[in-house]
């Protein structure tokens, strides 16, 4: 797998994790220890999307931050698999 | 036969699980300590275990088992539950 394919999957993990910790937060509004696990792997995605989108381009449209190209129709897609 | 009793019967009931309910969510405070179970658990109703908090799979194992805690991790394969 390569790089980006890689950090890639550390998001998808990351994501998963947030929202089952969402669901159980959910039910378990008071739960400490849930509180504590979402706010690591809300600090452990936002650091992998910022090194994602710095080095491969945005995810999502909304992280285009170029002032001199649209940047979020170059190849490849974020859900492309090369 | 007096059907008034059946009513009364079904009332008592509900008002009687509601009312156990209603305590548990009350003495819980908002400190997270609902037990496994409500405390009166009147017979003929169909109870689901609150889950408690426990072990925890790591990110990676948790996304290819399709839950964050085994607990859940409950595969349901053919065969039933003895197989």
């Amino acid at each position: 797998m390569n790089e980006r394919n890689m950090l890639l999957s550390r998001i998808k993990k990351y994501d998963f994790t947030l929202k089952e910790l969402n669901l159980y937060l959910d039910t378990h509004p008071n739960c400490r220890r849930a509180l504590a696990m979402f706010r690591k792997y809300k600090e452990l995605r936002s650091d992998a999307v910022e090194e994602f989108t710095k080095r491969f381009g945005p995810i999502t449209p909304e992280q285009v931050s170029d002032t001199q190209n649209w940047t979020w129709v170059e190849d490849p897609w974020p859900w492309e698999r090369r | 036969m007096n059907l008034d009793l059946f009513d009364d019967m079904e009332g008592i009931i509900l008002h009687e699980r509601e009312a156990s309910l209603v305590s548990d969510m009350k003495n819980n405070n908002g400190n997270g300590s609902m037990t496994r179970f409500p405390k009166n658990t009147p017979l003929a109703m169909a109870y689901v275990p609150f889950q408690q908090w426990g072990e925890t799979y790591g990110d990676d194992e948790a996304l290819s088992r399709g839950t964050l805690f085994p607990e859940l991790d409950l595969p349901f394969s053919k065969g039933g539950a003895d197989r």
